[in-house]
């Protein structure tokens, strides 16, 4: 904080940073002004009038800027005739303020009192009744009791589906368009406004799904009174039942801090299930927002029905449930038999504890290759070196700064990442985005350069040679952020991307500083810790190539995810799965074993910021599925691999003992938190609304090798031959859809009015010639896979190339871009 | 029925000259809208959304919060009578009472042949030439219903002659 | 001469009615407050009282009570308004009959009523489930769920005659 002024609150004198917000001002002096409409993630408005205090200035003589004195030797003070809005005043050396006279008293108890004219009143049926700031304020500051009369108030319908995932009770809503600011300020999706006037004034949406957008459940979060209810929480429980738990979303690379509200449910046999997801605050990484899939996509942990209940081994034909002792017998026994040819592919969505265990059992067993799912995405060693420095906070980025994207569909792959670099580019960041096609982040963009996807592993150098201007103005920035994805690229030339990105960095200096380096939207929650403990897409690809006798697949959909996975894995001789899910296992797999998703046990994951985080036990297994981690330890046991082990802090020891990047990093470490601004959480849900207090960690950001003045050197880019469609034939583009039908997203039911039928999105041009309609089903035949989907045609689409979303319909779309035949189905 | 009509394309462009940012010229085009719709219809906002570059919720808000934009159906003639205090001085009130029993309608109904909207509005500021009335924006002044049948049959003889 | 004293106090209440009845073949007459086991009360259309707020089992002392609660629709409705108890439980012996639940309860859906009568042999049979504490429907009307039509008990509080 740089220069700090003198204001007087209630007679006593407080130094708070110049230019502050009063409200935010007066809550660091731990005055609380009473708020509605302010939040202090937002721009002010001054419409709920419920911070007026009363202001006044101390006077200095004009001439000499002394403090002017009264007759008895204290500072004159000019007071505003009348109460004034403390959220629209900024602090400013002088300023005196009172919030505890009768006037300020009365008009407090007056805005409250007008506030509940034609409120409801029903906060025993309300999901926010508990944690609601029109409740807390009202018994703090309001009258008492009613001068309306109850039948007099307005009916109004209390039951609007604002979309799918958001309800509307119009009665409840007191108009301080909190959320129709989020999503404008914050979200960047205008689809929330005002409708009609005075009293007929309402929320609406009149977007086409209704409140399309990937934030909506924040507005629910932000909402100071019971207005706005999600679909998934309403009537769950009240908010005093719930036990909070800490946690981290499994779903993407941002790693968001949630938090769990946990209750015992009759419907789930009595035991503890997750009834909502809440944003926990950590300002570095999520600030106090979610995405809907986070808050929404948890419902894998507890569906009984999709999830693989116990072992189950295959003897002779037969595909049996069994106990876990002959189940770790069995797959011991397959080891054995192995000599040594034993590797393993491990999914994104494993704990660091989980792949350190895998990585010990496989090497202990004489294999070598720890191979990455999916294996679409290169370059985590050039994170690992050239990363975003410690301290890196995307909240930071502002004018002078500087954020390129490339590559990527940043709202569908990390929706958090896209809502911040938004707010940079507002704050006056340069935001570049270069992609085969338009995306959504385009319209948070300063400039867009479209490239062809035959040239996408050069799209660096496309922008040195092509737009000289604006990689200058990049290089020039006082700090550059990259984040890289894999669109449009294979794994070659991800690495030759990932690569260029990087040199691009070094060349300009923009690495080893906080908020200066590259970042990288790896698909899942633990790209960053599959590459630290050794996994790599490369070892996959050679799996692929070269497959052992036995396998394992670790918390990997290799059926869902890759057309090819069928015929190359005829060639392992021995499968062992270890696998959330039951329905398909993996055809020929000797042994599924069920594992814990993230909510039954403790872990961690290391986001795409290299931010170590952990996530803790909130309910009880599902059947008799065990931690991934104690699964191989296990099975490690029986191989008199080691000992055993019986907890996941101790494994993060031994992690930090053996792998440099998680030297000192502890469970003790990852749970250290320090306050954080604004405050939210506690009895301040009028503030900063019902996001959590951290009281789970922060997280322990990894350094990368450029950080503390490390020397990293530019590497060779080695960009592989350009993929070419020849005769007729089109590029296929594999893209990602943050709404789609992956298993851990298909028990999340109320969502699935979001997931797009499967699609393949053309351009106008490339459809005329093949003869196809918008809306007409299309035939798709590449990488060795034939689907059939409805074929927009709009212009999401270059021209020699279609857009097939991944994870859509039940036949896998190819991993990587590659050349396709486009036919009318 | 379509502002993408080539008839407006002059004006809209003519509009859109006169600002900075398409998205200043939504409440001119939400105008021509009404004139080509009759009324904002959920197509007009599409429409003016996609010209303006906006999102149609915030079209929809702009035309739900101004009175001059109408959401609901209107017939060809929307007939917006003042009946303030001055107006009301000089006989308003009968007149707006006599004109909806000549038209057989209730306040903010449309008459059964679909020209007529009639409603009450707040001050016209014409109040010297009450009873005075705004048709399609256009003002008529120092009515008697006399004057206002003849307007009516007018227009109703004109709607028939079109139809044959 | 104690001795004395002491018998006539002895002889005196010879002569009184005896305190003690014959239970269970007799019974005492209850005062209108006796807190016996609860009930959850149903309004004179049949629908429950019990909007499933767990305002009960906020304010029970015991921790005796487990409500979780669920969104009506005018197609199959329990009780008025958006919200009721789906599930509803009492642990009798948690529970020590101390009333606030009644106290707490907006709609005076949970009533201790006068039944004192219990038993269990079981730890699971103590816990009395919402079709146990639940008063018969009155006659003439539907148990819940009902079907009604829409839009007449969109309160959680309804209009009628006595709502209590």
């Amino acid at each position: 904080m740089s220069d700090t002024v003198k204001i007087y609150i209630d007679d006593k004198a407080y130094d708070v940073p110049a230019g502050m917000n009063l409200v935010d001002a007066a809550k660091m002096a731990g005055n609380d002004i009473p708020v509605f409409c302010y939040h202090p993630k937002m721009e002010p408005v001054g419409m709920c009038r419920m911070c007026l205090v009363e202001m006044g200035s101390i006077q200095k003589d004009r001439a000499s800027g002394e403090v002017l004195l009264d007759d008895k030797g204290n500072p004159q003070i000019r007071w505003f005739p009348k109460l004034q809005t403390a959220c629209t005043t900024n602090v400013s050396d002088g300023l005196v303020i009172r919030t505890n006279t009768p006037q300020v008293d009365q008009a407090r108890e007056n805005v409250v009192e007008f506030l509940l004219t034609s409120h409801p009143l029903d906060c025993p049926i309300c999901d926010k009744g508990g944690e609601c700031p029109l409740q807390n304020l009202t018994m703090e500051h309001g009258p008492g009791s009613s001068r309306m009369v109850y039948s007099d108030k307005l009916k109004l319908d209390k039951h609007v589906p604002l979309g799918d995932l958001i309800f509307l009770d119009e009665e409840r809503c007191i108009q301080c368009a909190r959320c129709i600011r989020f999503q404008d300020e914050i979200a960047g999706d205008d689809v929330l406004a005002f409708h009609e006037r005075g009293r007929s004034l309402q929320i609406i949406t009149n977007s086409d799904p209704g409140f399309d957008s990937y934030f909506s459940g924040n507005t629910a979060d932000i909402c100071p009174v019971g207005a706005l209810t999600t679909a998934d929480f309403r009537f769950g429980a009240r908010p005093w039942e719930l036990t909070e738990v800490p946690s981290i979303c499994p779903h993407d690379a941002a790693g968001s801090n949630i938090s769990l509200s946990m209750r015992l449910d009759r419907d789930h046999g009595g035991r503890a299930i997750i009834k909502r997801v809440m944003p926990r605050q950590n300002e570095n990484v999520n600030e106090i927002w979610i995405s809907d899939k986070t808050r929404f996509g948890h419902h894998f942990t507890r569906d009984e029905h999709s999830r693989l209940l116990c072992p189950l081994v295959r003897r002779g034909g037969n595909f049996n449930e069994t106990e876990w002792k002959t189940a770790l017998e069995y797959a011991a026994n397959e080891l054995q038999l192995a000599g040594g040819s034993v590797a393993a592919i491990a999914g994104s969505g494993m704990s660091n504890e989980d792949l350190w265990e895998l990585r010990q059992l496989v090497t202990g067993l004489g294999g070598e290759r720890l191979g990455a799912w999916p294996p679409t995405h290169a370059g985590a060693d050039l994170v690992a070196q050239v990363g975003v420095g410690q301290g890196t906070n995307l909240g930071d980025l502002g004018k002078g700064d500087a954020v390129l994207i490339v590559a990527s569909d940043l709202e569908e792959e990390v929706p958090i990442w896209r809502l911040r670099i938004k707010q940079a580019h507002d704050r006056g960041a340069l935001v570049v985005v270069m992609n085969g096609r338009p995306t959504r982040m385009d319209d948070f963009a300063s400039t867009v350069i479209h490239y062809d996807y035959s040239k996408a592993a050069g799209a660096f150098d496309l922008l040195q040679k092509e737009h000289g201007d604006t990689a200058r103005q990049l290089t020039g920035a006082k700090n550059l952020v990259v984040i890289a994805g894999a669109e449009g690229v294979d794994l070659a030339g991800s690495r030759a991307l990932m690569q260029a990105a990087a040199n691009f960095l070094i060349e300009s200096g923009h690495v080893g500083k906080p908020n200066n380096g590259l970042m990288a939207t790896f698909p899942g929650a633990n790209g960053m810790g599959q590459y630290y403990l050794g996994f790599t897409p490369e070892a996959t690809q050679d799996i692929i190539a070269n497959p052992p006798k036995v396998l394992f697949i670790a918390q990997a959909d290799l059926l869902f995810d890759d057309p090819a996975a069928v015929s190359w894995l005829k060639q392992v001789e021995t499968i062992i799965q270890l696998t959330l899910f039951a329905e398909e296992p993996v055809p020929g797999v000797t042994a599924a074993l069920p594992i814990q998703s993230f909510a039954e046990r403790d872990g961690s994951f290391v986001n795409g910021e290299r931010r170590v985080q952990r996530f803790y036990t909130a309910q009880g297994p599902i059947g008799q599925a065990l931690p991934a981690w104690q699964v191989l330890n296990r099975l490690g046991v029986q191989l008199g691999l080691g000992r055993s082990k019986l907890s996941a802090s101790i494994l993060m020891n031994e992690i930090a003992q053996s792998i440099p990047a998680f030297a000192g990093i502890t469970y003790k470490a990852l749970a250290h938190v320090e306050p954080q601004f604004p405050l939210v959480g506690g009895d301040d849900v009028y503030y900063g609304g019902t996001a959590y207090r951290n009281k789970g960690g922060l997280g322990v950001q990894i350094p990368a090798a450029a950080d503390n003045g490390g020397a990293v050197t530019k590497g060779k880019v080695e960009k592989p031959a350009a993929i070419k469609a020849s005769g007729g034939q089109l590029l296929v583009v594999p893209a990602t859809r943050l709404y789609n039908r992956e298993r851990v997203f298909r028990s999340s039911e109320l969502v699935h009015p979001r997931v797009p039928d499967a699609y393949v999105a053309m351009n106008a041009a490339d459809a005329r010639k093949l003869g196809i309609e918008n809306g007409d089903m299309v035939s798709i035949s590449a990488g060795g896979s034939t689907l059939k989907v409805r074929a927009h045609v709009n212009g999401a689409a270059p021209q020699g190339a279609v857009i097939l979303p991944r994870h859509l319909s039940d036949t896998p779309a190819p991993l990587a871009i590659t050349a396709g035949e486009v036919s009318k189905a | 029925m379509s502002i993408h009509d080539k008839k407006y394309a002059e004006r809209i462009a003519a509009q859109f000259a006169k600002y900075p940012t398409k998205r200043s010229a939504v409440m001119p085009l939400l105008y021509i809208a009404q004139e080509e719709y009759g009324w904002i219809s959920p197509e007009a906002i599409q429409e003016v959304a996609e010209l303006c570059n906006m999102d149609s919720t915030q079209v929809k808000s702009i035309a739900g919060f101004y009175t001059m934009y109408s959401e609901k159906p209107k017939g060809k003639y929307w007939l917006q009578v003042c009946t303030d205090l001055p107006c009301a001085l000089r006989g308003a009130d009968e007149f707006y009472e006599e004109l909806k029993a000549y038209l057989e309608v209730e306040d903010g109904g449309t008459s059964r042949d679909g020209l007529f909207t009639v409603e009450h509005v707040m001050c016209l500021a014409a109040c010297d030439k009450a009873p005075m009335l705004q048709c399609n924006f256009h003002f008529m002044e120092n009515l008697d219903m006399d004057k206002m049948k003849a307007f009516i049959e007018e227009k109703r003889a004109e709607a028939k002659k079109h139809e044959e | 001469m104690n001795v004395l004293r002491g018998f006539a106090t002895t002889f005196k209440h010879i002569l009184e009615e005896p305190v003690t009845i014959q239970y269970p073949e007799q019974s005492i007459e209850f005062q209108e407050r006796y807190k016996g086991r609860h009930e959850l009360h149903r309004y004179e259309n049949g629908l429950e009282k019990c909007i499933g707020c767990a305002l009960c089992a906020a304010a029970c002392p015991a921790d005796a009570i487990w409500v979780e609660a669920a969104e009506n629709t005018d197609e199959v409705r329990f009780s008025p308004g958006e919200r009721y108890a789906k599930t509803y439980e009492i642990n009798m012996m948690r529970c020590i009959y101390c009333g606030y639940c009644e106290d707490a309860c907006p709609t005076e859906a949970i009533v201790l009523g006068h039944e004192h009568r219990l038993s269990f042999t079981s730890r699971s049979e103590a816990i009395f489930t919402k079709d146990v504490l639940l008063v018969e429907a009155p006659e003439g009307t539907q148990a819940t769920p009902q079907r009604v039509r829409p839009g007449t008990f969109d309160r959680s509080i309804p209009d009628m005659e006595d709502p209590l």
